[in-house]
């Protein structure tokens, strides 16, 4: 296993992130804001890579687990860092690491497919909805059509 | 005044869909419907050309991953799916969308506002159909808006698996029903005084079936010229099911009338809920009138008391009347809540139609289940289970609560709610169908 300082610094060099210029356009337009009432430096983008520059432990950090890994910070920014590719490395070395209890795993094949505070959200939103209908989000996209399709084809 | 509305910021509710303010009366018996897409897996070959055309459309590249269908092949079993958006009329990708990019059209399409998409993807998360909306090269989001109303998948399928509908054009059961309901009101209650109880024109002798019974309980005799003219009704209902229930019956007519000025329901509390409870009220009948020597239920009978009472008749029956709106009001906690729980008539036609030779299915096949649930709403007996079409499964009906009024059959979009004979193990879309 690698350790995780290479992790961290592989993490780095593929996002791009120490070009960062911390001007916090991808902060404005992370939809982060819209989605949870705590919204912060230490989970927006800009806290994200800051703390990684620094060399912070952000591979144990909850804040990384809220990104929903759109594309919006990324198409913004002057620099071309993408703090999804960055966000996404570093929960791949959360998962190596074992460091999971924010992951969401797959209630059918048990791979993880979403962060935990991302699906609180959107349970949150749904939470008018019938239980068996929630039941089926609880598992990813393609088992549900696996699912779909034994029942109907 | 102008119209007052926050100048920034869209909310859910703006976006939800809306039903129009005032319906129009053409609209009751001719909806305007939208096209929708059908797919019929028992001609699927999983060629994947929809896949293909329809991510021309979208990433102006055959790249079939980029596209809004996807086609499924199960190899073992020799199965193809294609799994598309099926616009659902609450959508939950609408709830889900942190950005509110996605709104449900007038037209019944749902589609992704391009402006305010950050192609986060948690719409796929949502979607209990997982219909594919995340690229996996790109990471964009694209999704079906059915080629606004022409879909090029239905236009390239080589197989005829996909094909578009807009439902019925005319709700002729809708008008049927009404007609012959409104006939029958005015012929049993109206027109002829005591007619549904007992009824002689001529040789022709028509009975209440419950009544006979109770009159054999009562004078413990089996009266056969009774019993034959109460089988009258009984061979309808071994023929049709309980066809009486849902388009005869008087009362259920005037329930069926009160429905309409109570659309809002309170519901029932779950301990009072037993459809047995109406063939336990119809033992007490009949025990009762055995017991008593006189039919003892047919005083209170509310579809009686409405043919006997209406006229010039003596004070008694005149306050028997009283029954009817007391009944008629159970209405405001469920639709034909009468008629679910505790009618002793409906209890005789429900065991008449043990031997139906007609039960309704809804076919898996056409069912557009989760996104749907229209024959489940519009059941006025609550028979159908919204539960199993959640869970994507076609529900089992139970035939001996079904009072035929085939609602749902008219209602259906997608012409999957279907008669059928009872012996038919076939539901509609299927290859021999």
């Amino acid at each position: 296993m690698k350790p995780r300082h290479d992790r961290i610094e592989e993490a780095k060099k593929l996002s791009g992130a120490p070009g960062c210029v911390e001007c916090g356009r991808c902060v404005a337009a992370c939809p982060m804001a819209e989605m949870y009432a705590n919204f912060g430096i230490e989970m927006s983008p800009r806290g994200i890579i800051k703390k990684t520059l620094v060399g912070d432990d952000v591979v144990a950090d909850r804040n990384i687990w809220y990104c929903t890994e759109c594309n919006s910070g990324t198409d913004v920014c002057p620099q071309g860092v993408s703090c999804r590719d960055l966000i996404r490395k570093l929960r791949e070395a959360a998962i190596e690491e074992n460091v999971v209890e924010n992951a969401k795993r797959c209630e059918a094949c048990g791979r993880f497919f979403l962060a935990v505070p991302v699906e609180d959200f959107v349970f949150g939103r749904l939470k008018a909805e019938p239980a068996n209908v929630l039941k089926a989000l609880e598992t990813c996209p393609s088992c549900r059509r696996e699912i779909y399709l034994l029942r109907n084809a | 005044m102008p119209e007052t509305r926050p100048q920034s910021g869209l909310t859910l509710e703006d976006l939800r869909p809306r039903e129009p303010e005032k319906k129009k009366f053409s609209d009751r018996f001719m909806p305007r419907r939208n096209n929708t897409i059908l797919f019929d897996p028992a001609k699927c070959t999983g060629c994947g050309t929809c896949e293909m055309i329809c991510s021309t459309r979208n990433v102006a590249n055959v790249a079939p991953a980029s596209a809004s269908v996807k086609v499924l092949s199960d190899e073992k079993l020799g199965k193809n799916f294609a799994v598309l958006c099926q616009h659902c009329r609450r959508p939950l990708c609408l709830e889900a969308c942190p950005t509110r990019a996605i709104e449900k059209g007038d037209d019944g399409i749902v589609r992704i506002n391009d402006l305010f998409c950050v192609d986060c993807g948690l719409c796929t998360m949502a979607c209990p159909e997982a219909a594919p909306l995340k690229d996996p090269g790109t990471g964009e989001i694209h999704k079906c808006d059915l080629c606004e109303g022409d879909p090029l998948c239905v236009k390239h399928c080589p197989e005829g698996a996909l094909t578009t509908t807009r439902g019925n054009a005319f709700r002729w059961i809708k008008a049927a029903r009404w007609s012959v309901q409104a006939l029958s009101f005015l012929f049993l209650v109206i027109l002829v005084v005591g007619t549904f109880c007992y009824f002689r024109a001529g040789t022709v002798e028509l009975a209440c079936p419950t009544g006979t019974l109770q009159n054999i309980a009562s004078s413990g005799t089996l009266i056969l010229v009774g019993a034959s003219s109460a089988l009258a009704l009984l061979i309808l209902t071994v023929l049709f099911g309980r066809v009486f229930c849902g388009w005869v019956c008087p009362f259920g007519f005037v329930l069926d009338l009160v429905d309409k000025i109570t659309p809002k329901k309170l519901g029932w509390p779950n301990f009072l809920k037993s459809r047995m409870a109406k063939y336990g009220i119809l033992g007490g009948a009949v025990g009762s009138s055995a017991v008593l020597g006189y039919q003892a239920f047919c005083t209170v009978c509310p579809i009686g008391t409405l043919c006997r009472s209406y006229g010039v008749q003596s004070v008694m029956q005149s306050a028997e009347l009283a029954i009817v709106p007391a009944l008629a009001a159970t209405e405001i906690a469920e639709r034909r809540s009468w008629c679910r729980y505790l009618c002793p008539v409906g209890a005789t036609l429900g065991i008449a139609s043990l031997l139906r030779l007609l039960k309704i299915v809804i076919g898996a096949r056409k069912c557009k289940k989760f996104s749907c649930i229209q024959c489940a709403e519009v059941c006025p007996v609550g028979i159908i289970n919204a539960d199993e079409l959640r869970e994507g499964v076609s529900p089992k009906i139970p035939m001996t609560e079904c009072i035929m009024c085939l609602r749902c059959v008219d209602r259906c979009p997608y012409n999957a709610a279907k008669v059928r004979f009872r012996w038919q193990k076939s539901t509609p879309g299927e290859a021999n169908a």
